[in-house]
């Protein structure tokens, strides 16, 4: 009995020879897909003008639980492409070394301008290779791997009360439809880049068939009314920017 | 104090039959682990035997198995340790003093690190409390979520408590490694489903004052019911490959703790459900999404080594269970109540204190908050179930040999930045 | 056999000719089995493996070879340095001794003396005296613990290796290695043939022998979670490298000794001849791997009270049944 126990260790072992490899291959050989949140560099990005969309408000170095971040406010000038005055960013620098990935700074930005990437940065020789300077996070863009997180995303996922009229027609489809196609939907139907058009059709479309059933939708509604209560009374402020 | 007469523990009752109990502090405990000799763990090795030739060993704060950077001396006569005094601090980092000086929303990254085996719960143990603080109602969604990912925070942190008890009484170039490895290839598809929901293998900062930050993406519980289905098919395999002569040798009587003691020091958790104390929050203090579902609390009555494993190993199969069984029962709503962070400073609870506690894989882990009414905390104080379990270590080493000390520190299974802080 | 036992006339050109072939050989097998266990270990750990020095990482030996040779010889300053720099090549010359006697083919052979097998074993046997050098010169507390065990387990596991041995030894009446493999002729394996204590001779010789080499689950005396590496603690280098080539040149020498005592040596079905030798021996150590990358560890006094309580009073039941065996026969 005992010793019948040992040769099930043996086996165990042994049918494993016949399993897949289950380690990813060195990161020169091939990199693994990471999934659509994952998050790992940074990314400073451009808006939809083409124009570099920091405006250089300071809130992310602000709100950084290591303080890697140190954001020059340059003068406030005309943009090119909509003429109105806007702030600019002069400088910026985020130090890897020290870098938490809290997402934190993704989450503040009100102008949706720095966005984690889907990639590791790149191991290197000097502590300098992994300071990320403005250069070096505008390249970042280039790559072509940001990930899912744009602030505006991310703070319309965890809003406790939708603000605009669209995601609110929209919402009785995300909480009739099961789990699936919930955070997406929210995210694409308010996200400015995305065409709203074309999201919010199949989002109308699914809103009468599902209609029926919005059983399970109301105590959460009714909820929000309190919660919304303790927010002000919670001292939430206004950040300094808006 | 006797030394060497370890290896024969009262086990009446063994894990079959019936175990006689004593209510000791409203606890029913198994009545032959309060027959247990209780060592002295501050023995004056002056006055030890003059003929015996002792040595002083300073296992780590380097050494393979000391599950980072404990120090433990032990004074040794032969290879039967009389004495150990572990020495903690090697890895403070001053988290609460961190604390203190962060905002509300800077915290949570930084509670992270803590229990590096598990840092969801050291992330909804601290925004529990500023939740409390705050008398903020946490909607159901978010506690559905949270809950779901405590408990697969559960699984993968036994599955990499498995696999490390494997290298500390198998050997890392052994039996031990390979069931090591076996348990990573499973506990990955816990941090896979992580990554999926909040873009982190680790240290998520999924958690925030009010809510959660990331919501599920679509398909994710299609996910976390394959990966934890497939979980609980290699927990038999792994059964099937530990439990053995060889493990039960090394495991059985060894580390036996007395419950009473364990009470005395804190300790919880699956050390004490081993020994025989049905104490479980989960069950006994519901929070977030427990009250939804039924909690099967498993409770050994040996007290050793084995028993902490069987304990641990049930309760990974109870998890997968109730996440599963609370996955399916996610309602619909938003998943924070607060509006979204927007800057450092947002959290500003009114003056007061708050206490909250949760069960971490390792036992009650509880935050202590005072609010002076400003953006930071005025202090916050972590209670982590590791230091806990530590402090049974002067305990339960004199009397064994250096192997049943490793496989008895294995079994204990804190965690050093917990312990440290 | 050639006449004499000797493929080349003259026995010193005949020892000299045999003796390069079968220690480079023998050095081979030790360097590609670490290739070979770190492979087989990691496909059960579902990894790859080594993959990175030639196809399939099969240049790794080498490349860890020199590695070691590139590494500081750091001596600690407490050391007693001749006993430190003397213990690792002594524990070299153990194992490269019982391959003298060790045939791995009709006639390829160092020497095949009457007491081989007597010769081999008190050899390998010796090995304990560098080991425990190595712990006492390192001046650690590690080393000399592991160096206790190690002392203790292979004393110990002597005996029952020894009694083991006996089986094959009784059953032929002659201590030469030759002539027990000569014995096993018509597939009359000694592992199967007396039907009982053969096997069990043969299990008790292959667990006794993974003490000698402490190797799972024996390996108490470097049981690198409670000791660090036991004895190796303090060394580096080279010189910890031929600590390391020593254990595995021991293990490859108890599998080559239970393929010539208890599976028929070079004898099998189809032609006789070195591969068969090999390809036996090779099979014990795999198996020998592979129970060491599924099995726990025993604590010390286990491994004690197992040689003393089971394996010893198992011996020498076997002695006595394989004599009995003999004498009805």
């Amino acid at each position: 009995m005992s010793l019948l126990s040992l040769a099930q260790a043996l086996r165990v072992s042994f049918q494993n020879l016949t399993r897949p490899k289950n380690t990813e291959p060195l990161p020169w050989k091939g990199s693994r897909e990471r999934a659509e949140r994952y998050r790992a560099s940074f990314a400073l990005v451009h808006d939809e003008h083409g124009e570099e969309a920091c405006i250089g408000c300071m809130l992310c170095e602000k709100i950084c639980p290591s303080q890697i971040i140190s954001v020059t406010q340059g003068p406030k000038a005309p943009s090119a492409a909509t003429g109105k005055p806007r702030g600019w960013c002069t400088d910026f620098t985020l130090d890897l070394n020290a870098c938490i990935i809290c997402e934190l700074c993704v989450q503040v930005c009100p102008a949706d301008a720095i966005i984690m990437m889907r990639v590791q940065e790149k191991p290197g020789f000097a502590r300098e290779d992994l300071l990320l300077t403005m250069e070096k996070l505008y390249a970042n863009e280039k790559l072509a791997k940001l990930t899912w997180a744009t602030p505006t995303k991310l703070q319309e996922m965890q809003d406790p009360k939708p603000k605009r009229p669209e995601p609110v027609a929209a919402a009785p489809a995300k909480d009739a439809a099961p789990i699936k196609d919930a955070a997406p939907a929210a995210g694409a139907s308010s996200a400015k880049d995305a065409a709203p058009g074309a999201e919010s059709a199949p989002a109308a479309g699914t809103t009468p068939s599902k209609d029926a059933e919005p059983a399970k939708e109301v105590p959460p509604v009714k909820e929000t009314p309190p919660a919304s209560d303790a927010a002000p009374a919670a001292g939430t402020e206004k950040p300094s920017d808006a | 104090m006797t030394v060497g007469t370890t290896y024969e523990t009262p086990r009446a009752g063994e894990r079959k039959g019936e175990v006689r109990t004593v209510n000791v502090g409203g606890m029913r405990v198994p009545y032959h682990l309060t027959l247990l000799e209780r060592p002295d763990p501050y023995l004056d090795i002056d006055s030890y035997d003059p003929e015996a030739d002792l040595m002083a060993l300073n296992m780590g704060p380097q050494h393979p198995s000391t599950h980072g950077v404990l120090r433990v001396k032990l004074y040794l006569d032969g290879e039967t340790c009389i004495k150990a005094v572990p020495y903690l601090g090697y890895l403070h980092r001053g988290v609460e003093k961190l604390c203190e000086k962060l905002t509300y929303v800077q915290i949570t990254p930084i509670v992270d690190k803590n229990d590096y085996v598990s840092p969801m719960m050291n992330e909804l143990a601290i925004n529990m409390a500023f939740e409390a603080l705050l008398k903020v109602e946490v909607p159901p969604r978010a506690l559905f979520i949270r809950t779901v990912c405590a408990e697969i925070q559960r699984v993968a942190s036994h599955l990499l408590w498995l696999g490390t008890f494997g290298l500390d009484v198998g050997g890392g170039i052994g039996g031990g490694a390979t069931l090591f490895m076996h348990t990573f290839r499973e506990r990955e598809m816990c941090l896979d489903l992580f990554e999926n929901l909040t873009g982190c293998r680790f240290h998520y900062n999924t958690h925030q004052v009010g809510g959660n930050r990331h919501d599920i993406p679509e398909g994710w519980d299609q996910k976390v019911k394959r990966a934890l289905g497939h979980i609980a098919s290699r927990v038999d395999e792994y059964e099937a490959f530990v439990e053995n002569p060889i493990f039960k040798a090394r495991t059985i009587g060894v580390g036996v703790i007395d419950p009473i003691l364990a009470m005395e020091l804190g300790v919880c958790g699956p050390i004490l459900r081993a020994s025989g104390i049905d104490f479980d929050l989960r069950r006994d203090a519901p929070y977030a999404a427990y009250d939804k579902v039924e909690i099967n609390v498993p409770v050994e009555t040996a007290g050793d080594a084995y028993a902490r494993y069987l304990v641990r190993v049930r309760e990974m199969r109870e998890s997968i269970r109730i996440a599963l069984t609370l996955l399916d029962g996610v309602p619909e709503g938003p998943i924070s109540a607060l509006k979204p962070v927007k800057g450092p400073t947002n959290v500003k609870p009114k003056p007061g204190e708050a206490y909250v506690s949760i069960e971490s894989p390792r036992g009650e882990l509880g935050t202590y908050v005072i609010s002076d009414g400003s953006p930071n905390p005025y202090r916050c104080k972590l209670r982590p179930p590791s230091l806990h379990a530590a402090a049974l270590l002067p305990y339960l080493a004199p009397g064994s040999m250096v192997s049943d000390i490793v496989a008895t520190l294995g079994s204990l299974d804190f965690i050093l930045g917990e312990v440290d802080r | 056999m050639m006449e004499g036992g000797l493929l080349f006339g003259n026995p010193w050109l005949h020892g000299l000719i045999m003796g390069v072939i079968v220690l480079s050989g023998a050095m081979g097998v030790a360097a590609y089995a670490v290739w070979f266990e770190r492979k087989f270990a990691a496909r059960m750990q579902n990894r790859p493996g080594p993959t990175e020095v030639g196809y399939g990482g099969l240049l790794q030996p080498i490349a860890d070879l020199l590695k070691l040779l590139q590494k500081e010889h750091l001596i600690p300053r407490s050391a007693d340095r001749p006993l430190f720099n003397l213990a690792p090549v002594l524990v070299v010359i153990a194992p490269l001794a019982t391959l003298a006697v060790i045939p791995f083919g009709p006639g390829l052979v160092g020497t095949d003396p009457s007491i081989g097998l007597l010769f081999a074993l008190a050899i390998s046997s010796l090995m304990v005296i560098p080991v425990w050098m190595a712990g006492w010169a390192s001046n650690n507390k590690y080393a000399l613990l592991g160096a206790m065990r190690a002392a203790a387990q292979a004393i110990s596991y002597e005996i029952p290796l020894l009694l083991a041995a006996m089986v094959p030894i009784v059953l032929t009446g002659s201590f030469r290695v030759g002539d027990i493999v000569a014995a096993q002729e018509g597939g009359r394996w000694f592992a199967f043939w007396p039907p009982g204590p053969g096997f069990f001779a043969f299990l008790l010789f292959f667990f006794a022998s993974l003490a000698e080499s402490n190797r799972i689950p024996f390996d108490i005396p470097e049981a690198e979670s409670e000791l660090v590496a036991g004895v190796t603690t303090e060394y580096s280098g080279m010189i910890f490298g031929l600590i390391y080539l020593a254990e595995y040149l021991h293990t490859f020498i108890a599998s080559a000794l239970a393929a010539l005592l208890f599976l028929g040596g070079w004898q099998g079905p189809g032609p006789d001849g070195i591969h068969w030798m090999l390809l036996k021996s090779l099979l014990v150590f795999a198996v020998i791997f592979w129970i060491r990358w599924s099995w726990l560890r025993y604590r010390s006094d286990q491994l004690m009270a197992m040689c003393w309580k089971i394996f010893l009073p198992l011996g020498l039941v076997l002695v006595m049944a394989s004599a009995i065996w003999v004498q009805l026969r």
